[in-house]
């Protein structure tokens, strides 16, 4: 029950720090923007806190916001695609885990070069699992848009990869 | 699923957040909450000055309507006065007359 429920900050934030991180890090293509974005969520969240009912609610309010966060991010830095590789290679790159491939390392770097809406619904779709019917419900999107975006964001992504990870195809 | 999608599932694994961002966010909202006490802190100022202010006119205005009523009293009492001289005298005039009639 929602009366029942006694949210504590700081186990959620320890709890949905890395979605909400990776979600705006997979959204910007760029790490430092996506720490201040990941805060700025975090401290929403802290405000809004009382209104949320339950965990599913917590987790499905971080994940729209911090997509909502990073679409106002974007928007406002206005940043091309050839500016973020630059980027990607200085930031995003270097930090890349050990326990990362980097065929998953291009991946990743090709997303960014998608169109933002659908990146949106691939990040959605393979980094959270959600059904299309789930990402529409967070995008505020109608479904048909949202099934359109992920058929069309997976077709560009497969030719970006065929086209630009040969080496890794090869080498698998 | 094909085996692209298996390879975007792995490649899209959450990400660690960075070690500190939890810290970063707990001092953003202290900060947060230092800025809204010192609001508070200013706004209490604000309103003591304000209560201060309308006790002190207050009281003036009141001494104010305190004095104009003793004024009000003494100008009655003067009057008074002056009715009962007024009114001794034109006994002592009515007197005088009489006397001088006899």
């Amino acid at each position: 029950m929602a009366e029942d429920w006694q949210p504590e900050f700081e186990q959620l934030v320890d709890e949905h720090q890395s979605m909400v991180f990776s979600l705006a890090l997979r959204m910007t293509g760029d790490r430092g923007l996506a720490e201040e974005i990941a805060q700025d969520v975090f401290v929403e969240l802290d405000r809004n806190l009382r209104k949320l009912e339950s965990p599913l609610h917590v987790t499905h309010w971080l994940r729209r916001v911090a997509m909502s966060r990073s679409a106002d991010a974007l928007r406002r830095r206005r940043v091309r695609s050839t500016d973020l590789w630059v980027e990607i290679a200085e930031h995003h790159g270097a930090t890349v885990e050990d326990r990362t491939s980097p065929l998953s390392v291009r991946i990743e770097q090709l997303l960014v070069t998608l169109p933002e809406s659908q990146r949106a619904a691939i990040v959605l779709r393979y980094q959270e699992d959600m059904t299309p019917e789930e990402i529409a419900a967070t995008l505020d999107a109608p479904l048909a848009t949202v099934k359109s975006q992920l058929q069309r964001g997976l077709k560009l992504l497969r030719s970006k990869a065929e086209a630009h990870l040969k080496e890794f195809v090869r080498g698998a | 699923m094909d085996d692209f999608e298996r390879e975007l599932h792995a490649a899209f694994a959450r990400r660690a957040a960075p070690p500190d961002l939890k810290r970063k966010v707990m001092k953003q909202l202290w900060e947060q909450a230092g800025h809204a006490r010192r609001r508070m802190v200013w706004f209490e100022r604000i309103a003591a000055s304000l209560v201060l202010v309308a006790v002190a006119g207050s009281a003036l205005l009141w001494r104010n309507i305190v004095d104009r009523r003793r004024g009000e009293e003494a100008s009655q009492q003067v009057i008074t006065a002056l009715r009962i001289t007024n009114h001794a005298l034109e006994r002592m005039n009515i007197q005088l007359d009489e006397q001088q009639k006899h």
